[in-house]
């Protein structure tokens, strides 16, 4: 419990530092915010172009489907806004020995690295997610309990370590090789492929998001189960279990890299 | 307090042949080769104590100073303060050390000065009073108030320094490490750093184990010195030690009016000396001669001089440590 409560309050101070870094340089930062809003714009009006010329998709109603695209870009948001700075693990600040600042710490290294930046750009998707589902929702006629709006906020919660899992265990890879950030993306890509029911793709591809990289289980298989109600304990129950596993195996990974890091001269 | 034993650690090296396409060919077909950084270190620092820790570049300095600071996992042999272990509990370990390296910074880039304590605080939970009282003593000691409040990119290097130690010491940590304090900084700057070291150590009994190529601060802060090469501990022991077991080179300095004193003087001939053993040189009136002391008695080569030259002005000097190094890192230890 103490230690929870101290990682809450590490999380705090370093979001705070971060605001507060933002804001440091106003130019840079209003200028930012003016793009992003911009870039979201034209990301809706392309999505609506596409929407608007599919009534459906292999027997999936167009609601239905802005429904998975919008559910998938919640849990990536939230990755994507508190844990981004994986990825610089995987560019450079292991190359360039960096990563020293970490190990001459009292916190947990990967604790550390994920929350000491914030990409603010995530929130895009964040707010996009949320406006499809809420667009969505009220032409669709799902019937709604106290489990189900458990279920689904726990899919998302779980749905977002999935992502962050993955991440991690891709950025790790460069405790050995110096340099991930490739693998970290190529990896990270196939996410794309679950914006959309994974019906929609043949067997190779369903397959692959579903048991290699299951980026299937952040979105399609949770929205199918609020959507229909069916089977539970598959369509959330494997996100729970995926989530918790990939989560595990990437502070492995994580912990064995750690043995391996090498530092660079100085 | 600190001990350090059989201390190994050998790092994988892929070998790539020269051009494109050598990084090619070591794509596919990598060839590894294990080398030694660091091989068998073993000593023991006792509380209070401040050690100079030196060696030529390439020597394993830092990879022994990035084991010691839980950077680097040895290959095989321990390191403990007080008993604790990095490898078993990196984190208990750390809040035990501060760590400053000369050529990295921890603090917060982008943000005034005074935001990387408040993190630092939280990061090694500080609390509130602790932490004012030592910011008091910090402030004091390291003169921080001036530029406490500006951001960290814009102060100049010697102020980084002086920061960067305050940032490692707001822990009150038993054991301070520093690789470099004081690279590239101006005279007076490195006197005030070390100053703070000393008062630091006096003040706190912190244990300081220091690396540095400036031998001024070896000769000014260090208790003791150890000193590796290529991977290996070649010497330990006190700066007095040093130089009587290595400071065999004295210094003869003397000022004379004789036109061609270099032809007068035989040294080598005189006292049937090697070519290593003295060395004479002039500029004008003054000549400079270097000798063994082993070889020759001073008394000796001061009486020679005197009664072969007119002399004006006449000194010997001590066996100086920046030579003794010198000598060592060119020539390693026999």
């Amino acid at each position: 419990m103490k230690q929870i409560k101290r990682l809450f309050r590490i999380h705090r101070i370093f979001v705070a530092q971060e605001l507060k870094r933002m804001m440091e340089y106003k130019g840079d930062f209003i200028v930012g915010v003016i793009g992003f809003l911009m870039v979201q714009c034209s990301n809706l009006l392309f999505l609506w172009i596409i929407f608007n010329n599919i009534p459906s998709l292999m027997g999936w109603s167009l609601n239905e489907v802005v429904f998975i695209y919008g559910f998938s870009l919640i849990p990536k948001g939230i990755d994507h806004l508190f844990f981004d700075n994986l990825w610089a693990i995987g560019h450079f600040t292991v190359r360039k020995g960096d990563f020293d600042k970490y190990l001459t710490r009292p916190v947990n290294t990967l604790v550390h690295v994920m929350f000491e930046k914030l990409q603010i750009d995530a929130l895009g998707e964040l707010v996009m997610g949320i406006a499809l589902v809420c667009v969505s929702l009220p032409q669709l006629s799902i019937e709604w309990s106290v489990l189900k709006v458990l279920l689904g906020i726990a899919a998302i919660l779980f749905a977002t370590f999935i992502f962050t899992g993955i991440k991690t265990i891709t950025a790790a890879v460069a405790f050995w090789s110096k340099r991930s950030g490739n693998i970290i993306y190529m990896v990270y890509m196939f996410n794309d492929f679950a914006k959309y029911p994974v019906t929609i793709y043949n067997e190779f591809v369903k397959n692959l998001i579903t048991y290699v990289i299951p980026f299937a289980f952040t979105a399609y298989y949770p929205a199918l189960y609020l959507l229909t109600g069916e089977n539970p304990l598959y369509n959330v129950g494997m996100t729970v279990l995926l989530s918790a596993a990939l989560m595990s195996l990437g502070v492995f990974v994580w912990n064995r890299g750690i043995r391996a890091y090498e530092s660079a001269g100085s | 307090m600190i001990q350090v034993e059989n201390l190994r650690k050998e790092f994988k090296k892929t070998i790539k042949e020269p051009g494109l396409k050598g990084s090619f060919k070591s794509l596919f077909k990598p060839k590894t080769e294990r080398v030694v950084a660091v091989d068998d270190i073993s000593f023991e620092v006792p509380k209070g104590e401040i050690l100079g820790f030196i060696g030529p570049n390439g020597a394993g300095k830092s990879t022994v100073i990035k084991m010691l600071t839980g950077i680097l996992t040895p290959t095989s042999g321990r390191c403990t303060i007080n008993g604790k272990n990095p490898t078993v509990n990196r984190k208990s370990y750390v809040k035990e050390i501060g760590v400053v390296f000369g050529q990295r910074t921890q603090l917060w880039w982008d943000l005034p000065l005074r935001e990387t304590y408040g993190v630092l605080k939280e990061i090694y939970e500080v609390d509130e009073k602790s932490y004012r009282e030592r910011m008091a003593f910090l402030n004091e000691t390291l003169d921080l108030e001036s530029f406490i409040s500006s951001p960290v990119r814009t102060l100049s290097l010697g102020q980084r320094m002086r920061a960067d130690i305050a940032a490692s010491l707001l822990h009150s940590p038993k054991v301070l490490f520093l690789d470099e304090p004081t690279i590239g900084l101006d005279v007076v700057v490195k006197d005030n750093i070390r100053r703070a070291i000393e008062q630091i150590n006096r003040q706190e009994q912190t244990t300081v184990i220091l690396t540095t190529h400036d031998l001024a601060d070896i000769e000014l802060l260090a208790d003791r010195i150890v000193m590796i090469d290529k991977g290996k501990n070649v010497f330990d022991g006190s700066v007095g030690e040093l130089k009587t077991r290595y400071g065999q080179m004295r210094e003869l300095n003397f000022v004379t009016d004789s036109t061609d004193p270099e032809s007068a003087l035989s040294y080598r001939e005189h006292f049937s000396l090697d070519s290593e053993d003295v060395s004479v040189k002039r500029e004008g009136s003054s000549v400079k001669v270097r000798f063994n002391s082993e070889a020759v008695a001073v008394s000796d080569i001061l009486a020679y001089t005197l009664a072969t030259v007119r002399v004006n002005d006449i000194s010997v000097k001590d066996a100086d440590i920046e030579e003794i190094i010198r000598r060592l890192y060119k020539q390693g230890v026999d």
